[in-house]
C-alpha cells in the first residue's frame, strides 16, 4: 500500500513539474492570438500540382503556414461534408469551391464574406467572374480561374478522315455522322449523364438562364426554350447512335478515349490537366478548338467548372486565410505558380497576359497558342445570372433523369422537365420564394 | 476461484483452508458478512463485463438512432435574404418527411428494385453455399482445405474493391467475359449483375457456416445410412439436408438482412453506368437525401421507415422459416 502511495506521489510530482513550463509557455504568448506567433491554416484542394504553390507561400510566410490536404471525395462529396462538419466546427480554414456550389455553402453558413480582408476587387476581375463570387453585395472569395468550354479532338484521326474541327453544332452533327459511317465503332464524342456542369455549360452557350433572382424571389427555368434546344439536339444524335452514351470518368470511357474509339471531347479549359490520367498514351495528339457555335460566327461559350477559394466560418484566422487566398488567386507570383503547376487560366485580368501562359500545358505540347485560344474564349463567356441555392439537387436530378433517358432511349427533354420539378419543389420545401417562367 | 464461489453454507473442509486464507487475508472476520459481500460481487461482475458493450451500444447505436428519429420530425426553414442565410432555423415538421417518403413513388420503386436483387441473390446464396458445403463434406472430396479457402476468400475482399473489380469485368472495353457482345448493364440484366457481385462476396461466409454445422453433425448417422445402402447423394439429400434445417434458417435470415442493406455494390457501380440511379435501392436513397441533396431530415425519416420494414421482414422470415424447419424435422 505504502509503495503504491509513494509511486503515485512520484508520478504526480513529475506531472506537476512537467506542467509548469507549459503553463509558463502559454502565458508568455497568450494575449494576442491574431498578430503574434505562427498561424497554421488548413487548406483543402484536389487539384494536381497545388502543393508547389503552397510550398512557395510557406517559404515566404513563416508566420502563416498553410497545410494542404486532398479531400477524400471531390465536388459535391466535399461540399456536403463541409456542410455536415460545419455544425461540428471541424472544417478547414480554406477550401476549394466550384462556382456553382457557392450559393449552397453560403445558404448553409459554411463560408464567410471576405470583403473586409480582400478589399475592392472590381478593377481586377471581369464582371462575369465577380458575378460568380458576389451575392447581395458581399464577396465570398477571390476567383481563381475561368474555364470556358472548348472542343478537344484527335487531330491525327480527324486528318486521316479528311475532317476539320467543327465550327457550328450543325457541322458537329455532320462530322459525327461521317466518323460513324467510316467506322461504326468510332464516335466523335459522348453524352455524359454524370456531368451536370457540362450540360449546364452547353445550356449557357445557347442562352439559358436556369436561375434568375430579383429581390428575394427566385425564378427557375431549367426547362426553358434554350435548354430544350440543347437537349433536343443531343437527343437526336443519341437516337441515331452518332454519339456514345457512356458516362465520363468511367474505365470504359478512359479506354475509349485512349485507344481512339472516341476521338473528340466537348470539354473545358482544364482538360489538359485531366487528360494524362484519362488517355495517357495520346499526349500531343489532341488539339483544342473553339466550341462549335449555334450560329456561325457567334463566339459565345458557357463555362464548365471554375473555382474560387473560400474562407470557412469555422476558421479562427479568417484574415490570414483571406490573405493567402488573395495572394494565390490575384498576385502575379501566386497566379504564375498556378499557371505553371495547376494549368489554370487565371480569372485575374492583369495576369491573363503573363509570360507563363505562352507555354502550353505539357499534354498540349503541339499547340503553342493553346492559351491564346483560352484568352479569346474567356472574353466570350456567358453564364447563368446566378447559381441556385440547391444546385446540388438539380445536379443529382440531372444524373438520375438523364441517365434513365439514355438507358431507356427516351427523349432528353422529358428529363429536363423532371429536373425542373425536382429543383422547384425542393426550393419551395426549404422556404424560398420561387416562380417559374 | 469458482469452487469457492459455488460453495454454499457448509463449513469448509480442511484442505481448502489455505485457499480461503489467501483470498481473505483478514481470516478472523465473521463468516456471513464476507459471504454476502462475495455474492454481491458475483452479481455485479456480469454487469461490469457487459458495461463496455452496453455503453458503446447506447452511445453509438441507441443515441444516434434516437437523434435520427428526432430529426425525422424536423425540417430546415431558410432564413431571410436571397440565399436564406440570415438565421436559418430548424423547425418542427410533423409527419411531413414521412408523408414525403410514402408519397414518393421512387421510394417504393427503390424497394422493388432491392427486392428484385434479393429474389435473385438470396436463393442463389443459400443454394450455392449449401451445395459447396455438401460437396466439401462428401467422402470423396479432395483438396478440401484449398477449396474451402478459395470459396471463402471473396468474403475477405472489401465490397467496394470487389465491385470495382466486377465493374471492369462487366464493361465492354475491359470485359474478359464477353461484355462487348452482352450488355451487363441492360435494364434487366443489371439486377443479375448487381446480385452476382453480392452473392460472390457473401457466398464464402455462408458456406463456412453451413459447413461447420455439417461437421458438427453425428457421423454415426451417415455411417448407418451407408450401411443401409444409401448412396452419397442420398445421404446428402435425405440425411444431411434435413439436419441442416436450423442452420439454413439462420443463413436465410442473414442473407435477407444483407439484401435489405444493399448499398455498396450499386453505389460503386453507379458512376460507370446509366442503369443505376442515385436512389436505386432504399439505402442509396437515404444516403442521397442526407449527403447529396443535403436534406438530412428526409433521410432520417426514410431510414427510420426502412428500419421498421427490415425488422418486420426479419421477424416474419424467422417465424415462417422456423415453422418450415420444424415441420421438416418431424
Amino acid at each position: 500500500m505504502r509503495k503504491t502511495h509513494a509511486r503515485t506521489a512520484a508520478v504526480l510530482g513529475l506531472a506537476v513539474t512537467a506542467a509548469v513550463p507549459s503553463v509558463a509557455g502559454c502565458s508568455s504568448s497568450g494575449s494576442s492570438p491574431a498578430s503574434s506567433g505562427p498561424v497554421t491554416l488548413a487548406f483543402v484542394n484536389w487539384d494536381g500540382g497545388m502543393q508547389a504553390v503552397v510550398d512557395q507561400w510557406n517559404k515566404e510566410n513563416p508566420n502563416i503556414q498553410v497545410k494542404l490536404s486532398k479531400p477524400a471525395g471531390t465536388g459535391y462529396t466535399l461540399y456536403n461534408k463541409l456542410i455536415t462538419n460545419n455544425a461540428a466546427g471541424t472544417n478547414p480554414d480554406v477550401t476549394e469551391v466550384e462556382y456553382q456550389a457557392l450559393p449552397a455553402l453560403i445558404s448553409n453558413k459554411v463560408i464567410v464574406p471576405v470583403d473586409q480582408y480582400v478589399g475592392d476587387l472590381s478593377g481586377q476581375f471581369s464582371k462575369a467572374s465577380l458575378a460568380q463570387v458576389q451575392f447581395e453585395g458581399k464577396t465570398y472569395g477571390v476567383p481563381q480561374n475561368i474555364c470556358p468550354m472548348v472542343f478537344f479532338y484527335r487531330k491525327d484521326i480527324f486528318d486521316q478522315l479528311g475532317l476539320t474541327a467543327p465550327t457550328t453544332w450543325a457541322q458537329y452533327a455532320q462530322d459525327a455522322a461521317a466518323v460513324h459511317a467510316h467506322n461504326p465503332k468510332q464516335y466523335i464524342g459522348n453524352f455524359s449523364a454524370v456531368d451536370s456542369g457540362w450540360f449546364a455549360g452547353l445550356a449557357q452557350q445557347a442562352g439559358a438562364n436556369w436561375w434568375t433572382a430579383s429581390g428575394t424571389t427566385w425564378n427557375v427555368g431549367i426547362d426553358d426554350a434554350a435548354t430544350q434546344k440543347v437537349a433536343d439536339y443531343w437527343s437526336n444524335l443519341i437516337q441515331q447512335g452518332l454519339v456514345s452514351p457512356e458516362p465520363n470518368w468511367s474505365p470504359q470511357w478512359s479506354t475509349d478515349m485512349d485507344n481512339g474509339t472516341i476521338i473528340g471531347w466537348v470539354s473545358a479549359q482544364w482538360a489538359p490537366n485531366q487528360l494524362p490520367s484519362i488517355a495517357k498514351d495520346t499526349a500531343g495528339k489532341w488539339v483544342a478548338a473553339a466550341l462549335p457555335a449555334w450560329t456561325a460566327g457567334d463566339s459565345t461559350v458557357g463555362i464548365w467548372g471554375g473555382e474560387t477559394e473560400a474562407v470557412t466560418s469555422n476558421s479562427k484566422h479568417p484574415a490570414e486565410a483571406a490573405k493567402f487566398v488573395k495572394w494565390m488567386n490575384s498576385s502575379a507570383e501566386g497566379v504564375k505558380l498556378l499557371i505553371q503547376n495547376v494549368d489554370v487560366f487565371p480569372a485575374s485580368l492583369a495576369n491573363q497576359s503573363q509570360d507563363a501562359l505562352k507555354t502550353p500545358p505539357p499534354f498540349m505540347s503541339d499547340q503553342p497558342d493553346y492559351n491564346t485560344l483560352m484568352a479569346q474564349a474567356a472574353q466570350n463567356v456567358r453564364t447563368f445570372q446566378i447559381w441556385g441555392p440547391n444546385a446540388n439537387v438539380t445536379f443529382d436530378a440531372y444524373s438520375n433523369d438523364f441517365a434513365a433517358a439514355l438507358q431507356n432511349k427516351s427523349p432528353l427533354s422529358g428529363a429536363l422537365t423532371q429536373m425542373q420539378q425536382a429543383t422547384v419543389s425542393d426550393m419551395r420545401q426549404r422556404g424560398f420564394n420561387v416562380t417559374t417562367s | 476461484m469458482s469452487a469457492i464461489g459455488d460453495r454454499s453454507g457448509t463449513p469448509p473442509p480442511p484442505q481448502t483452508l489455505l485457499d480461503s486464507a489467501s483470498v481473505q487475508p483478514v481470516s478472523d472476520s465473521p463468516e456471513p458478512p464476507a459471504r454476502v459481500r462475495r455474492r454481491r460481487h458475483r452479481s455485479l461482475l456480469p454487469l461490469f463485463l457487459l458495461a463496455p458493450a452496453v455503453l458503446l451500444f447506447l452511445l453509438f447505436t441507441v443515441a444516434p438512432g434516437g437523434y435520427a428519429i428526432y430529426l425525422s420530425f424536423m425540417r430546415m426553414k431558410v432564413g431571410g435574404g436571397l440565399l436564406g442565410d440570415q438565421n436559418p432555423t430548424q423547425v418542427f415538421a410533423g409527419l411531413q418527411n414521412y408523408h414525403a417518403a410514402f408519397a414518393d413513388s421512387e421510394f417504393w420503386h427503390s424497394i422493388l428494385r432491392m427486392l428484385f436483387v434479393a429474389v435473385i441473390g438470396v436463393p442463389a446464396t443459400i443454394v450455392f453455399s449449401t451445395l459447396f458445403a455438401l460437396c466439401l463434406d462428401a467422402k470423396r472430396a479432395r483438396l478440401v482445405g484449398f477449396a474451402r479457402l478459395a470459396i471463402f476468400l471473396p468474403y475477405a475482399v472489401p465490397g467496394v474493391v470487389a465491385t470495382l473489380l466486377w465493374g471492369f469485368i462487366y464493361l465492354p472495353a475491359t470485359s474478359p467475359i464477353g461484355g462487348a457482345t452482352f450488355d451487363y448493364f441492360g435494364s434487366r440484366s443489371v439486377f443479375f449483375s448487381v446480385a452476382n457481385v453480392a452473392v460472390w462476396g457473401v457466398l464464402g461466409f455462408n458456406m463456412v457456416v453451413v459447413y461447420t454445422s455439417l461437421r458438427g453433425l453425428p457421423r454415426e448417422l451417415f455411417e448407418a445410412a451407408e450401411i443401409d445402402g444409401a448412396s452419397e447423394l442420398q445421404i446428402a439429400l435425405r440425411v444431411k439436408l434435413p439436419l441442416l434445417a436450423p442452420t439454413l434458417t439462420l443463413v436465410t435470415v442473414f442473407s435477407l438482412i444483407g439484401a435489405l442493406q444493399l448499398f455498396n455494390e450499386p453505389n460503386t457501380l453507379k458512376p460507370i453506368t446509366n442503369a443505376i440511379s442515385s436512389t436505386w435501392v432504399p439505402l442509396m436513397r437515404v444516403y442521397t437525401d442526407a449527403f447529396v441533396t443535403n436534406d438530412i431530415y428526409k433521410g432520417a425519416a426514410a431510414s427510420f421507415l426502412l428500419i421498421v420494414l427490415t425488422v418486420t421482414a426479419t421477424v416474419l422470415a424467422n417465424a415462417v422459416l422456423r415453422r418450415i424447419s420444424r415441420r421438416s424435422e418431424r
